[in-house]
């Protein structure tokens, strides 16, 4: 029983949840309306599409590098799925298989030039950064798309059961595919192995360009599902969709216990560090914080989080330790 | 220390801890030295700028004009020093994403400082750099008591410190600067070089001697390098952790008071949103430059001529006329087509057998 | 559709300048902070201003990115190119003085367009929209809205706080507010990207559609995304008056969701700007006694014009814009120039 309790105290999921579970004891307890049905509705929203955000860098943080091209490949395939269904007038279910497609491509460019030049992800993609901005800035000098389909709009605005929003179900199916490729497939344990030790795993017989260029692609993937996401919930094909992602992308997976170096990611913590970052961003305008202070309050309830999880992992390892000298 | 030093060859061109020098079974056709200056991060990315001059200075007519070349050299000096500042950190494993904002504190601290309280302006960047010192410090004091990652502590004090600094200020501006102050960031030096560059090439050479030559430098290349080693050999690696961010914000603050001078004014959006704008010019030159991203090697030289490339690159292609959205993508291509040749060159020095 | 409006307006406008005057060397660059779809009428006033005025080009030259450093290298850029008339929509209204006073020092014409300057600057004037007037008027048609201001509780939305400006807005609201016995309950500001102002305007609605009367917002983002958000919850009881022309806010005031729009006027300014850029480099200086309006940021202010369009005039807002356009130019070189 002790060792069960043990076991969960150590996963990193454990954490967030604790910190989650208090966060929103203590927000409904100041402010009832926290739990209506509509503020659910508008928290699950932002949860759905910042956690597929969050899932594509943390894959990138899995085989130990960052992917800081994840916003522009965002905005890239946010205004290629308005802008095919704007201007050549194709129906949205393709358009947005192809915008997806869009996303891949890029996801998967990065992952060529990574495996295939040895060059660091982090000089890669911010290279690419600017080429994917760009490029959504040469298409739509700045100017959004504007005509979006009904269905679509109503796709990002509508329930499929009430308070459910229809764009939580691709996160929960995103959420599940990526815990049982990591945690189930040999290309989720291939990706794991090389984000722990690139040199180890290509020892053991890994090929660790594929695991690569495979990881990026997914990432690309995962940034453009983000993207057209966002243009149904806008409503809008903005060509500034995923200028605001970089930060938000890295705080999730770090306060869900990633470790920066690779190799150790956690899907539920994950999902929990966005679920975090949600109701801080609803708590700062639900109590009216002063314009001027809301950074700072921001910037200190996020050392908050991270800081309890860090102290209950210290705790964990150290009853663990106990224990261990025990038996 | 002597521990370090012992397995420590005196190295040329750049500073590492751990040697890393290409192996030599292949006959060598040149000279040790000069094989290592081939390979050097430092001489690919000259030539690259050797290069990408020559075609700018042939494709339009205005980049060599002195006041081109003038106004290149002044945003290349600020974003040399905004590349120092994420330097000094990454050496020692870290990252520092604070930089924009700790740059911002600084520079306002030192308009209200020169503006409401008076003192002449010497007085005044000093003050604002001790201040930059201390918030640098607070930084590497956390991350060192918490055991977080610098990443995530930066994170959040990226936003703390900005925050501060906006409710204190309430996004008012300090323009009422000593008039000698303001000149130094207009100033003409034969028509062509700004003091400002001059600073800069000063505080490289003062960091290159740092690393180098004083204890304190190369024990924080150590613990970069190699904290748990370095602990063993008596190195407070959490003394370094806090002397490197400390360090830091002193440069962050340089780089904002470098900008404050330029632009006349303290103002609290010159980094943008969060001091988010730094982020950029802050990992691009010593990414390019060969700074290791996991710690330990540091390349001043390199940090400079990564920073001065994508200055030029930027104007060039800014002067080339290249449709105004294209830029970004344009200069995107570019940068990757500037590693990929700075590749492809150890790749041939390599296949030939030249090293 | 817009487009060939335009072009009938120049054509109409250039029969009043009289004939063209001989090809001059003025090359004009109209330098707008940053993308943004705000500026987009700049490129054709400036093609338009060019050919009716014959000057050498009056180019419409975008940033790279929305920061101050790259519109400064980008000005730096211009002046090695030969541009000797700079129309600078300022990133900043402090900080961009000091490269305004380094190309008037190249001895180009500068003036700030869209956004002013604070004084003192070496830009000829400023011609654009007084932030915090239009922040100010919007208020009280809001209030209107609502049948007078006493005991209402109105909601602003706004962005960036490291814009000066967005601190002028957020005092105009306030102020026009407090004139009328009204409060604003909540201010909600550095939401200019589509994300964050989606979750936070819909999270306030969430938790406090109820105990709000009416929602000013002073910026286009945050403007387009209350929009949509009203429309979503089908509440026609808040009142909302936006900004700038978005087609969504647009359509949502016909649909009755928002009240009205504070709508201001790039085109007339890209097109004036060019104009007066050109007299002044023949020549021609600013008239001693020219009649500027004050605001909060300089003495040498050329309104371009903020009107209020509500739903019966949000159609022809085109038209109305057109119509101040055409008055600003045919007095404009009696009223402030001496040639």
């Amino acid at each position: 029983m002790k060792r069960q309790l043990n076991r969960y105290l150590q996963s990193d999921w454990f954490g967030p949840l604790l910190i989650t579970i208090a966060a929103i004891a203590l927000v409904s307890w100041f402010n009832p309306s926290f739990l209506s049905p509509f503020n659910i509705q508008i928290l699950l929203l932002a949860i759905a599409v910042n956690a597929i955000i969050a899932y594509s860098q943390m894959v990138i943080i899995a085989i130990g590098q960052m992917n800081l091209s994840v916003g522009a490949i965002g905005g890239l395939v946010a205004i290629s799925f308005s802008g095919f269904m704007e201007v050549w007038s194709i129906p949205w279910p393709v358009a947005a298989f192809m915008a997806l497609s869009v996303g891949l491509t890029a996801g998967y460019i990065n992952g060529l030039f990574v495996a295939m030049t040895g060059i660091s992800a982090f000089i890669i993609t911010l290279a690419t950064l600017s080429i994917y901005k760009g490029l959504n800035l040469g298409i739509t000098e700045a100017t959004p798309f504007y005509k979006i389909p009904e269905t679509v709009k109503a796709l990002g605005n509508s329930n499929f059961i009430e308070p459910l929003p229809w764009l939580v179900l691709p996160t929960i199916i995103v959420t599940f595919c990526l815990w049982y490729l990591l945690n189930r497939l040999p290309v989720g344990r291939f990706i794991l192995a090389v984000g722990g030790n690139e040199h180890a795993a290509e020892l053991s017989g890994i090929s660790v360009r594929k695991t690569i260029i495979t990881a990026h692609a997914i990432s690309g993937f995962l940034a453009g599902l983000a993207g057209i996401m966002l243009v149904a919930r806008l409503q809008i094909g903005q060509p500034t969709i995923g200028d605001d992602w970089l930060i938000l992308s890295f705080a999730a997976p770090v306060i869900g216990g990633a470790v920066l170096t690779g190799g150790h990611i956690s899907v539920a913590g994950t999902l929990l560090g966005v679920v975090i970052v949600a109701i801080i961003t609803q708590v700062l305008v639900l109590f009216n914080v002063d314009p001027f202070l809301v950074q700072v309050v921001l910037g200190l309830l996020i050392l908050w989080a991270v800081g309890l999880n860090k102290l209950r992992e210290v705790r964990a390892a150290r009853s663990m330790d106990e224990l261990g000298a025990g038996a | 220390m002597n521990n370090v030093s012992s397995t420590q060859p005196p190295t040329s061109d750049a500073m590492r801890l751990e040697d890393e020098s290409p192996p030599r079974t292949g006959s060598s056709r040149l000279g040790p030295q000069l094989t290592r200056l081939l390979l050097s991060n430092e001489f690919g990315l000259l030539a690259l700028i050797i290069l990408f001059s020559v075609i700018f200075a042939l494709a339009t007519p205005g980049f060599t004009s002195s006041f081109s070349l003038f106004a290149m050299g002044r945003t290349a000096a600020v974003n040399i020093i905004i590349g120092f500042s994420m330097m000094v950190v990454i050496v020692s494993g870290g990252l520092n994403l604070s930089v924009g904002s700790i740059g911002v504190c600084v520079a306002m601290a030192g308009g209200w400082l020169m503006q409401v309280a008076g003192v002449p302006w010497y007085l005044g960047v000093v003050g604002a750099l001790v201040l930059g010192a201390m918030i640098g410090a607070l930084n590497g004091i956390m991350i060192v008591k918490t055991g977080l990652h610098s990443f995530i502590i930066t994170l959040a004090t990226m936003s703390i410190f900005f925050g501060v600094m906006i409710f204190l200020t309430q996004a008012g501006s300090f323009r009422e600067l000593p008039p000698e102050y303001v000149q130094f960031g207009r100033m003409k030096i034969n028509g062509v070089v700004s003091p400002l560059l001059i600073v800069t090439l000063l505080i490289g050479v003062v960091l290159s001697v740092f690393f180098r030559l004083t204890t304190s430098g190369r024990r924080l290349l150590a613990a970069g390098a190699n904290p748990d080693a370095a602990e063993l050999s008596g190195i407070r690696v959490d003394r370094t952790i806090i002397l490197c961010h400390a360090l830091s914000g002193v440069l962050a603050g340089i780089a904002g008071l470098m900008l404050v001078s330029r632009t006349g004014a303290a103002i609290p959006s010159m980094a943008g949103q969060l001091g988010q704008d730094w982020l950029l010019p802050a990992f691009l030159g010593p990414v390019l430059g060969g700074t290791l991203l996991t710690g330990g090697r540091a390349s001043v030289l390199g940090t400079l001529l990564g920073a001065f490339l994508v200055t030029l690159l930027t104007t060039g292609l800014l002067l080339l006329q290249v449709g105004a959205f294209w830029v970004q993508t344009c200069l995107g291509l570019l940068l990757l087509a500037a590693v990929l040749i700075d590749l492809s060159r150890r790749t041939y020095l390599a296949r030939h057998n030249l090293i | 559709m817009i487009r060939k409006v335009l072009l009938g307006t120049c054509m109409s406008l250039v029969a009043l300048a009289g004939p063209v005057s001989a090809d001059s060397s003025t090359k004009v660059a109209l330098v707008p902070g940053g993308p943004h779809p705000y500026f987009t009428a700049w490129e054709q006033a400036g093609m338009d201003a060019a050919k009716d005025f014959g000057l050498a080009s009056a180019d419409y030259k975008v940033p790279q990115k929305w920061e101050l450093g790259a519109q400064n290298q980008l000005l730096e850029s211009l002046v090695t190119q030969g541009y000797n008339a700079f129309l600078v929509f300022p990133g900043d209204p402090v900080g961009t003085v000091g490269i305004v006073d380094e190309l008037v020092g190249t001895g180009a014409v500068a003036m700030a367009l869209a956004g002013c300057l604070r004084d003192p600057s070496e830009a000829v004037f400023c011609m654009g929209t007084d932030t915090g007037n239009s922040a100010y008027l919007g208020t009280q048609q809001l209030l209107k809205s609502l049948g007078g201001g006493e005991g209402r509780k109105i909601a602003h939305f706004t962005g960036f706080l490291v814009d000066a400006n967005t601190k002028l807005r957020i005092d105009a609201v306030e102020q026009a507010a407090t004139e009328a016995g009204a409060e604003v309950i909540q201010v909600i500001a550095d939401i200019d990207a589509p994300e964050p102002a989606e979750e936070k305007i819909n999270a306030y609605l969430a938790a406090h559609a109820d105990e709000v009367d009416g929602i000013i917002t002073t910026a286009w983002v945050p403007a387009v995304v209350a929009a949509n958000a009203l429309r979503k919850i089908g509440d026609k009881r808040i009142q909302m008056v936006g900004i700038d022309h978005d087609e969504v806010l647009l359509q949502a005031v016909k649909d009755g969701f928002v009240h009205g729009t504070m709508l201001q006027n790039p085109y007339g300014q890209g097109y004036i700007g060019s104009f007066a850029a050109n007299k002044l480099r023949e020549g021609c200086t600013v008239k001693a006694d020219a009649p500027f309006k004050s605001n909060a940021l300089t003495d040498k202010f050329i309104d371009s014009g903020t009107v209020f369009a509500g739903i019966d005039d949000v159609d022809d807002y085109v038209t109305s814009m057109q119509s101040i356009t055409k008055t600003l130019f045919e007095s404009f070189e009696s009223t402030y120039l001496d040639c």
